[in-house]
This record gives C-alpha cells, sequence and structure tokens, in this order.
C-alpha cells in the first residue's frame, strides 16, 4: 500500500495550498472592491479641480509656475517606483519593476543622473538583487495610501524641483485602465503639463459597473458658462491649484497601485486555485490506479500460492 | 434630489471634497467659508465666485444647527447655490485636539526663518497652527 498512501498524502498537502490561496483570493476580491472604492471618491476632488481650471478661463494656459518650469537639458532626475509590500501578485511587482528599469537605463544613456526612490519592499528586493543603487525606501503605504503620507512625499519633491536639484520627476506605477487591463508605465510628473490642470483624466465610475457613488461630483453645468468673481484674483489661486494638482496627480498614482496590486493577486491566486483543482483531480486519478494495481496483484498472489497447493 | 425636498431642506447645497473622498455634502441656509484674507459669508443667490482658502473654520446653518469644520486651505467654488470647498482636510471642530495643535503651534514657532523661502514656509505653518488652535479653543 506503500505508493497510494505516498499519493494520498501528496493529494492533501495540495489540498491545503488549494485552501490558502482560495481565501487569498477572497481576500483580495474584498480589498480591490474597498481599494476601487476610494479610487473613485478621490476622483470627486480631481473633477472639481479641472473644472475650477475651466472656470479660470484662459489664464490656466499662460501661467507661470516654478512646478511648470520646463529645464532643458535635463541634468537630474528622479525615479520613483511604486512596488507592493506583499508578494504572490503574479507579474504585478516585476512589470512594474521593469518599467522603471528600462526608463533608468535610458536616462542613463541620455547622461541624465538619476535617483531612485524605492516604495515597497517588492521593489526593494528587486533593486538588492539586480543591484540598482537606491536613495530613498519608502515601506509606509499599504493597500490603503492616504493622501497625508503622499503629501509629505510630494512636499519634498516639490521642494527639491523649485530648488533645482532635480529637473524631471518620473513615476513608475501600475495604471488602473479597467478592471481587466492594468498597464505598467513610466509618466513625468515634474515639470508639470499646463495642458494637465485642466485634465481630469478617465472615470473609474464606468469601470466599476456604474455604481460611482459620487454623484455629489457630478458636473452642475447649467446654461451659459457663469462669469466668475475671483477672490483674491485669478494668479493668486493659480498659484496655489499648481502645487495641490500635482499633489493630487501623485496621489492618484498611488490609489491605482493599489487597485491594480490588489487585482493581480486576484488573478493570481485564481490561478494558483485552478491548478490545485487540477492537481487534485490527477493525483486522485493515480491513486485509484494504484489502489486498483495493488488489488489486482494481491489476487495474483492468492490465487498463485493456492494454485501451488494443488 | 427632488424639488419638494430641496426647499424643506435648505436653499444652499454645501459639498465639502477632499483629496480622498466627499468629506460633507448637505443642504444648508448659510455658509461661511474661510478666505485667505478672512471670512465670507455665502447666502441663497449668491454671485458665482471662485476663492481661494486660508485657514479656518467652515460654518454652515442648517436647521440642524450650526456645524463647524476646520478646513486647511484650498479653494471655494459658488455658483447656482452649490458650494464647494476643496480642502485638502476638513474634521470637526469637535474632533480637534487643543493639546496637538498647540504642540504644532510650538513647533511652528521654533522653525528656522533665515531665508526668505523659510520665513515663507514659517508664517504658513504658524497661521495653520494659530487657527487649528483657535478652532479648537472655542469647543474646549
Amino acid at each position: 500500500m506503500a505508493k497510494a498512501r505516498a499519493i494520498v498524502k501528496r493529494r492533501k498537502s495540495v489540498q491545503n495550498i488549494r485552501k490558502i490561496t482560495r481565501t487569498m483570493e477572497l481576500i483580495a476580491s474584498a480589498r480591490f472592491r474597498k481599494a476601487l472604492q476610494r479610487a473613485v471618491e478621490a476622483e470627486a476632488f480631481t473633477r472639481k479641480i479641472a473644472e475650477i481650471v475651466g472656470d479660470l478661463g484662459g489664464a490656466a494656459t499662460e501661467v507661470s509656475h516654478p512646478l511648470l518650469e520646463v529645464r532643458e537639458p535635463v541634468r537630474r532626475a528622479r525615479l520613483v517606483v511604486i512596488t507592493s509590500n506583499r508578494g504572490l501578485a503574479g507579474g504585478y511587482n516585476g512589470n512594474v519593476f521593469r518599467a522603471g528599469a528600462r526608463r533608468y537605463q535610458e536616462n542613463t544613456t541620455d547622461g541624465i543622473g538619476t535617483l531612485i526612490d524605492v516604495v515597497g519592499k517588492r521593489g526593494v528586493g528587486f533593486m538588492k538583487f539586480r543591484g540598482y543603487p537606491m536613495s530613498n525606501v519608502f515601506l509606509q503605504f499599504d493597500d490603503r495610501p492616504t493622501y497625508e503620507q503622499v503629501n509629505e512625499l510630494a512636499t519634498e519633491y516639490e521642494r527639491q524641483y523649485v530648488a533645482g536639484e532635480i529637473d524631471r520627476l518620473d513615476v513608475a506605477y501600475t495604471r488602473f485602465i479597467t478592471a481587466a487591463r492594468q498597464e505598467a508605465t513610466v509618466t513625468s510628473l515634474l515639470p508639470m503639463r499646463a495642458a494637465s490642470l485642466a485634465e481630469s483624466g478617465p472615470s473609474l465610475a464606468r469601470a466599476k459597473g456604474g455604481g460611482g457613488g459620487s454623484a455629489a461630483a457630478a458636473p452642475q453645468r447649467r446654461g451659459e458658462p457663469a462669469s466668475y468673481e475671483f477672490y483674491p484674483d485669478r494668479r493668486s489661486i493659480l498659484d496655489e491649484l499648481v502645487p495641490i494638482s500635482f499633489r493630487v496627480q501623485l496621489f492618484k498614482c498611488f490609489l491605482d497601485a493599489a487597485v491594480s496590486e490588489q487585482i493581480a493577486r486576484m488573478v493570481a491566486m485564481k490561478g494558483a486555485t485552478e491548478n490545485a483543482d487540477e492537481m487534485i483531480r490527477s493525483l486522485t486519478l493515480q491513486y485509484n490506479r494504484a489502489r486498483q494495481s495493488q488489488i489486482t496483484r494481491e489476487l495474483a498472489e492468492i490465487i498463485g500460492g493456492s494454485a501451488a497447493l494443488e | 434630489m427632488a424639488t419638494g425636498e430641496m426647499i424643506a431642506e435648505g436653499p444652499l447645497r454645501c459639498q465639502v471634497v477632499t483629496p480622498e473622498r466627499v468629506v460633507i455634502d448637505e443642504r444648508v441656509d448659510f455658509v461661511a467659508v474661510p478666505l485667505d484674507d478672512g471670512e465670507l459669508g455665502v447666502l441663497p443667490g449668491r454671485a458665482p465666485l471662485v476663492g481661494r482658502l486660508g485657514f479656518g473654520e467652515l460654518r454652515s446653518r442648517s436647521h440642524r444647527g450650526e456645524e463647524r469644520h476646520f478646513v486647511d486651505g484650498g479653494f471655494v467654488q459658488v455658483r447656482d447655490d452649490v458650494v464647494t470647498v476643496l480642502t485638502s482636510r476638513a474634521v470637526a471642530v469637535t474632533d480637534l485636539d487643543l493639546e496637538s495643535a498647540r504642540a504644532e503651534l510650538a513647533r511652528a514657532r521654533a522653525l528656522p526663518g533665515a531665508t526668505a523661502d523659510q520665513l515663507r514656509e514659517k508664517s504658513r505653518a504658524l497661521a495653520r497652527a494659530r487657527a487649528m488652535v483657535r478652532a479648537a479653543e472655542r469647543v474646549a
């Protein structure tokens, strides 16, 4: 019975693994819903900011602000790579890392000194393994990045940019497009493009199946555009608006990354559960065969033994 | 949002939006927002305006009584009797902690003020901490 018992043991351990991956899949899908909810709620702010920029009229495109100032040639850049703290998320971290590494190599060929800031333990592991230098490591972001945390980071980047310590800020992260499509990309947040102020970005609400819950921010355009009074004046409002818009853009990167991470984990764990199912099936088949052949062998022995006695 | 409800619930709609979520969305009779250079009261029928906020209290009055929130800079937009406040943080005044507000003020006082940039940073931090202490003291 030796072989059959070994198979039973293996099947049991596969069954246990299946339980774990199945649970992780369920947890990831619950977290995904929460993260998406947060991302959708956060959209109200972006949309309103874009609306105010629209209200300011043409002033938005001719504004000059240190954060909008394009410096050529770019000599120093900073690259923020947003990965997760936890693994078992399929290709999620690897993809972001590859996108970031590609940008780093491009920068190096172009003679741009690049400092890498890494968010998430996984990214740190990758960087260490591949021998990339890291200037800062942030591990405080989990699956619920708060605006306050991102704000701290943004304030520091803003200071560096204004002081001329960096000429460009790139962020490598996973952009959330729809629940079925996420994409590891690198975008430049600084210098900001004046046009990006007026963009509110694609709506996530439809990805959620219409349950937006952000009716509060629905555009309330009625009739012809209102003529606004400005307190104190357009200029000073724009001066304040540009840095906030930068912060919100960085915050959105973090929110997107958090949503994408959960989706990636969900998909990876679904795959793992299905593989375990298949393995359990084939092990059961093997076990049945082994048991059957054992019975046949025993029968043959008994018959053989009784034949010898005659 | 039925029309009947609008009349019963107060003529103004007050929304407070932070980068994370919509904190408040309710119908009120009157809103006072802390602009950069002083408070601005908004009654129904106010002409459209866009303003820059300072640090201070956002007061709203409705049939439920008066509500106060501390807002952390940002913008206000008024149009068609909808008051939208965009701010990085909005907390109910009752949730403010006087002790930590005072600590904040002490920290702001200790900031260096040697260069023009530092001085600007410091006066901003001071204004913010003072506004927070003021708001918290009024409740305490």
